[in-house]
C-alpha cells in the first residue's frame, strides 16, 4: 500500500547558520556575551574569580528556573514556591537546631520541598478545571502562613550548629563554590530530560493541545502531577542552599522568587501559554540576568535599579516575538501590493 | 444602460500571495436572485475568492462589476456598504453577548450618542421572525446552537440590507434537520429577492438549492454548469481533475471470526445499553444523527471518558480500559473527529504528531528519543498515505483538511499493533479526492483483517463501504442492518425517535 503518486517527503533538515542565530536561542547567545562585554565596561571587578565568588548569593533561586520551565511548558504556572523555599528553609533550622545528623538535615529540607509540591499537583490534577494561577496562589499563602506560625513572634530563625551546614556554602579547590557544581549536574539532568526524553515530549505535548495529547495516549494528569513535585523538590533545594548561606530563615525568605524565575523563563524564550521554548534558552536567559546583577552590584547600582532593568527585558523579550510578526506582516503586504 | 443580467460580475481575478498564485484569471457570475454554488477541493481557491468579493484581500488583475458598474473594494466595510454579506462555516460571534448585540455588531442604531436597546431589539426580533427562528433576541449567543448561530449570522448580514450573501460551507456542522431548516431559509432569501454564493462539499446542498454550479481547481476557473443538466460523475471529473471510478472501493473481503464485541455499555445520560460486535476484515458504520450518542460510546471504548457499566471484548478477552493508553496497548486506535482539536498538534511538525503515539515505544530504553527512527517512520507512513507535504517538519497547521486528516490516518497506521480501528467521521469536511484516497485507506485496512467501525452521518459512504451498519438514536441502539438490508429509508427510519415506528427492524435482528 505505497502512495499513489510515488510523491516522495524529505525527512531532513538542514539549518543554516543564519536560521540557527534567528531561533530565540541563538539571540540569547549573542545578548550573553554583548552583556558580558557591557559588564566588563561598567565594572572593573568583573573578572571569573570575583563572578564565581559572588554569584552563590543569587544561584540558590536558579534552582527553581528548571523546574518551572516544565510547568510552563505544560501551560501551568506555579505561583507557590517562594512560600515554599521559606517554609523548608524554616523546617531546616529546626531540624538542625533540633541536633539532627547533616543528611536527615537535607533529607527533610527535600521532603518538606516535594510534600509541598505534591500537594500542588494533587489540587491541580484532582481538579484539573481550575486554573493553577489560582490554586498556587492559595497554597502560595497557606504555605507561608505555616511557616509564619512556625517562626513565631520574632519571625526569624537561625542556625545554631552553623558547622553543620558549612559544607553547602564552601568552595571545592578554593575555586569553585559546591552550589555552582550542584546548579549545573542539575541543569544537565533537567535540560535531557525535557529535551531529549517522551516525558519531555509528552510536556510540549500538552502543553500545545492538551486534548489532542490525552487522545493520543499521553497521561496529561501523571505529567502535570511530576512536574508540580519536581518544582516543590527544588523550592526545597533553594531553599537548603540559601539558608546555608544566610545561616537561617525568616518571614521574608524567598518572598518574590517566584515571579523572578518566571521572568528568567519567559525571557529565556518559554512562552507561559505552553509548548514553547527550551531550558537551553531558560538556563542562558538565567545567567544573563544573574550576570547583570553581578556587575551592577559591583559598580554600586542601586538594587532598586537593578529590578527595573531586568523588568524593562522582560518586557522587551515578551514583545519582539510580537515585533517581529507584525514586520513579517508588513513585508508581505508589501509584496503583496 | 440596459440592467445587466448580473448582480455581481467578477473577469479575470488574479490573486498572488507570496510564492503562490491563488487565483489565476477566474471568472464568475451571479444572476439577480439566484442560488449560484461555488465547488471545488480544499485549497483550490475558493475562500480566496471570497474574500476578494467581501474586499477583505485585493485581486492584483480582474474587474468586479456589481449592477454593471465596476467597484474597487478597500476593505470588508466598503463591500457591506454596498450589500454584500458573508457568512462564514464557524460563525464569528461574540459568545457572551445577546443575539441583539452581535446582530447589529459594528452598526449599532445609535441616536444622540446613545445606543437605542428598544429599537435594536425590535428589529432583531422583526429579523429573527422573517427566518422563523425559534430563540429570542436576548438570547446568549454562547448558548444557542450551531445552527441558531448561523441564523444569527444570517440575520446580521439581512440587517445590512445585503443584496448579496455568501454563505461558506454553512452545513458542514449541522445535523440532517438543521440542513433543511438552513434550506428553507435560503429558499425563502431567494424569493426575497436576494442573490446567494453558496460554497459546499456535499452535492445534496447543491442539487437542493443551486440552479447553477462554478468549479474552481487549483486556483483556476473550471466552468459554470447548470445544475439540472450535470452528472455526478462529470462534476467529480470536474472538481478532481480526474475521473474517480469507483469513489466506494469496498473490497470482497473474507470476514473472519469475531474480533471485537460490546456487550450492554451504560453511560448515565450519553447512552444506555449499547451492544454492538465486529468481525475481522469488516467495516461496521454507526449512523445516527448528531448527538445519537455514537461518539460518546466510542470514546468510552477507548479510554476517553468511562463508561458505568458494561464489558468490552477484544478477540474473546474481557479488557479494562481506564485511559486512552490502555486501549492503544491494546490495539483499539480512535481516529478522533475533530482533526485540529483531538487529533493533531497542529503547531508540531507531521512527523512528531504521528509518532506522538507510539514515542515510547521508540524511544531508546524507553525514555530517550530516537530523532532517526521517528523520522523514519514517520516518513513512512507519511508517504504511505500519500500526504502532500515537503518535509516531516511541516507544521500541521499548514496543510489543507483532506491532508490533515491524512496525517491523522498515517499516525493510526504507526501504530502496529493496531486490531480494530474507529474512525469518527473520517471525510468530514473533507474534498471529494482526499475522500476518495481514506476510503481506499479503509478497503485495504479490511483486506488485511483489521476490523474497522466507521462513525459517519453521511449516507452514501455508510451505504457504499459498510458490511453493517449500527443505527442509533437518542443513546440507544435502534438497529442493525447488512449491507443487503441497509437503505436510506430503513436508516433514517431507525435514526428518527419515532413513536410509530413500528419497530420491525428492530424485532427482526
Amino acid at each position: 500500500m505505497a502512495g499513489k503518486s510515488g510523491r516522495t517527503i524529505k525527512a531532513e533538515q538542514k539549518l543554516t547558520a543564519k536560521q540557527l542565530l534567528f531561533t530565540w536561542e541563538g539571540a540569547l547567545v549573542v545578548l550573553f556575551i554583548a552583556v558580558n562585554i557591557f559588564n566588563m565596561s561598567i565594572s572593573q571587578s568583573y573578572t571569573l574569580s570575583n563572578v564565581l565568588r559572588e554569584m552563590p548569593k543569587y544561584l540558590a533561586e536558579i534552582f527553581m528556573l528548571f523546574p518551572m520551565a516544565y510547568i510552563l511548558v505544560l501551560g501551568d504556572i506555579d505561583i507557590s514556591v517562594g512560600s515554599i523555599v521559606c517554609l523548608t528553609g524554616t523546617v531546616t533550622c529546626y531540624i538542625s537546631n533540633a541536633g539532627a545528623p547533616f543528611p536527615v538535615v537535607i533529607l527533610g529540607c527535600l521532603l518538606t520541598g516535594l510534600l509541598c509540591g505534591m500537594l500542588n499537583g494533587f489540587i491541580t490534577t484532582s481538579f484539573p478545571e481550575l486554573p493553577s494561577m489560582i490554586t498556587t496562589l492559595g497554597t502560595q499563602i497557606i504555605f507561608r502562613g505555616i511557616a509564619e506560625i512556625s517562626l513565631g513572634g520574632g519571625g526569624s530563625v537561625s542556625y545554631i550548629n552553623t558547622k553543620q551546614i558549612m559544607p553547602l556554602s564552601t568552595k571545592l579547590g578554593k575555586l569553585v563554590p559546591v552550589i555552582i557544581l550542584v546548579v549545573i549536574i542539575v541543569a544537565v539532568i533537567y535540560t535531557v530530560v525535557l529535551q531529549c526524553t517522551t516525558f519531555g515530549r509528552s510536556l510540549y505535548a500538552i502543553g500545545s493541545n492538551k486534548v489532542s495529547a490525552y487522545y493520543a495516549g499521553v497521561d496529561v494528569q501523571r505529567c502535570r502531577f511530576i512536574a508540580y513535585s519536581l518544582m516543590g523538590l527544588m523550592a526545597g533545594m533553594c531553599g537548603l542552599f540559601l539558608t546555608a548561606y544566610t545561616y537561617g530563615a525568616n518571614t521574608t525568605t524567598g518572598q518574590g522568587f517566584e515571579m523572578e524565575v518566571i521572568a528568567m523563563c519567559v525571557f529565556g524564550g518559554i512562552a507561559s501559554t505552553g509548548g514553547k521554548g527550551t531550558l537551553i534558552g531558560g538556563i542562558t536567559a538565567g545567567l544573563i540576568i544573574t550576570l547583570l546583577r553581578i556587575a551592577l552590584g559591583q559598580a554600586n547600582v542601586n538594587s532598586q535599579m537593578i529590578l527595573v532593568v531586568v523588568g524593562a527585558l522582560l518586557i522587551i523579550a515578551v514583545l519582539i516575538p510580537g515585533i517581529k510578526g507584525r514586520i513579517d506582516e508588513m513585508k508581505k503586504l508589501r509584496s503583496a501590493a | 444602460m440596459p440592467e445587466s443580467e448580473y448582480i455581481l460580475e467578477l473577469k479575470g481575478i488574479t490573486k498572488i500571495f507570496p510564492g503562490v498564485k491563488a487565483l489565476n484569471q477566474v471568472h464568475f457570475q451571479l444572476k439577480r436572485g439566484e442560488v449560484h454554488a461555488l465547488m471545488g477541493e480544499n485549497g483550490a481557491g475558493k475562500s480566496t475568492f471570497i474574500k476578494v468579493i467581501t474586499g477583505v484581500h485585493a485581486a492584483e488583475e480582474g474587474q468586479m462589476l456589481l449592477e454593471g458598474k465596476e467597484v474597487h473594494f478597500r476593505g470588508p466595510k466598503d463591500a457591506l456598504d454596498a450589500g454584500i454579506a458573508a457568512v462564514y462555516q464557524h460563525p464569528t460571534t461574540y459568545p457572551t453577548l445577546s443575539v441583539t448585540e452581535n446582530i447589529f455588531m459594528g452598526h449599532e442604531i445609535i441616536r444622540n450618542g446613545m445606543i437605542q436597546w428598544n429599537e435594536m431589539h425590535g428589529k432583531a426580533q422583526e429579523l429573527l421572525d422573517r427566518l422563523h427562528a425559534n430563540f429570542k433576541p436576548s438570547d446568549e449567543i454562547g448558548a444557542l446552537s450551531v445552527a441558531q448561530q448561523q441564523m444569527t449570522e444570517i440575520a446580521k448580514a439581512l440587517s445590512t440590507n445585503a443584496k448579496i450573501i455568501i454563505l461558506d460551507e454553512p452545513t458542514a456542522s449541522l445535523t440532517s434537520n438543521e440542513s433543511e431548516e438552513l434550506y428553507r431559509i435560503v429558499d425563502e432569501l431567494r424569493d426575497g429577492g436576494v442573490s446567494v454564493i453558496f460554497i459546499s462539499h456535499r452535492f445534496e446542498d447543491m442539487y437542493r438549492l443551486a440552479s447553477r454550479v462554478t468549479v474552481f481547481r487549483d486556483s483556476q476557473y473550471i466552468g459554470t454548469y447548470d445544475v439540472n443538466s450535470i452528472t455526478n460523475a462529470d462534476l467529480v471529473k470536474a472538481m478532481v481533475g480526474r475521473e474517480i471510478s469507483d469513489m466506494y472501493p469496498k473490497p470482497e473481503v473474507k470476514i473472519g471470526e469475531e474480533i471485537f464485541r460490546i456487550e450492554g455499555m451504560s453511560r448515565t445520560g450519553f447512552y444506555k445499553d449499547v451492544s454492538l460486535s465486529v468481525n475481522a476484515g469488516e467495516i461496521v458504520g454507526m449512523t445516527g444523527l448528531v448527538g445519537a450518542g455514537r461518539t460518546e460510546v466510542m470514546e468510552s471504548v477507548c479510554g476517553i471518558t468511562k463508561a458505568d457499566s458494561g464489558r468490552v471484548f477484544l478477540n474473546g478477552k474481557q479488557l479494562k480500559i481506564s485511559k486512552p493508553e490502555d486501549a492503544m496497548r491494546e490495539g483499539i486506535i480512535l481516529l478522533p473527529e475533530n482533526r485540529s482539536t483531538q487529533g493533531l498538534i497542529l503547531s508540531w511538525g507531521l512527523g512528531k504528531n504521528v509518532t506522538l503515539p507510539i514515542q515510547k515505544k521508540l524511544a531508546k530504553s524507553g525514555i530517550f528519543n530516537d530523532a532517526k527512527k521517528e523520522n523514519e517512520i514517520s516518513k513512512k507512513f507519511l508517504e504511505q498515505v500519500d500526504t502532500k507535504a515537503v518535509t516531516i517538519f511541516d507544521p500541521a497547521s499548514s496543510l489543507s483538511g483532506g491532508n490533515q486528516q491524512k496525517v491523522v490516518v498515517a499516525k493510526a497506521l504507526a501504530q502496529d499493533n493496531m486490531k480494530l480501528v474507529i474512525m469518527d467521521e473520517p471525510t468530514k469536511g473533507v474534498d471529494v479526492g482526499a475522500k476518495a484516497e481514506i476510503y481506499a485507506i479503509m478497503g485495504d485496512l479490511a483486506k488485511q483483517g483489521f476490523g474497522i467501525i466507521m462513525i459517519s452521518s453521511e449516507m452514501p459512504e455508510i451505504l457504499g463501504m459498510c458490511d453493517r451498519v449500527y443505527v442509533m438514536c437518542n443513546g440507544r441502539m435502534t438497529g442493525c442492518l447488512s449491507r443487503e438490508e441497509a437503505t436510506q429509508e430503513r436508516i433514517l427510519n431507525l435514526s428518527m425517535e419515532n413513536s410509530e415506528r413500528d419497530g420491525k427492524e428492530e424485532v427482526q435482528k
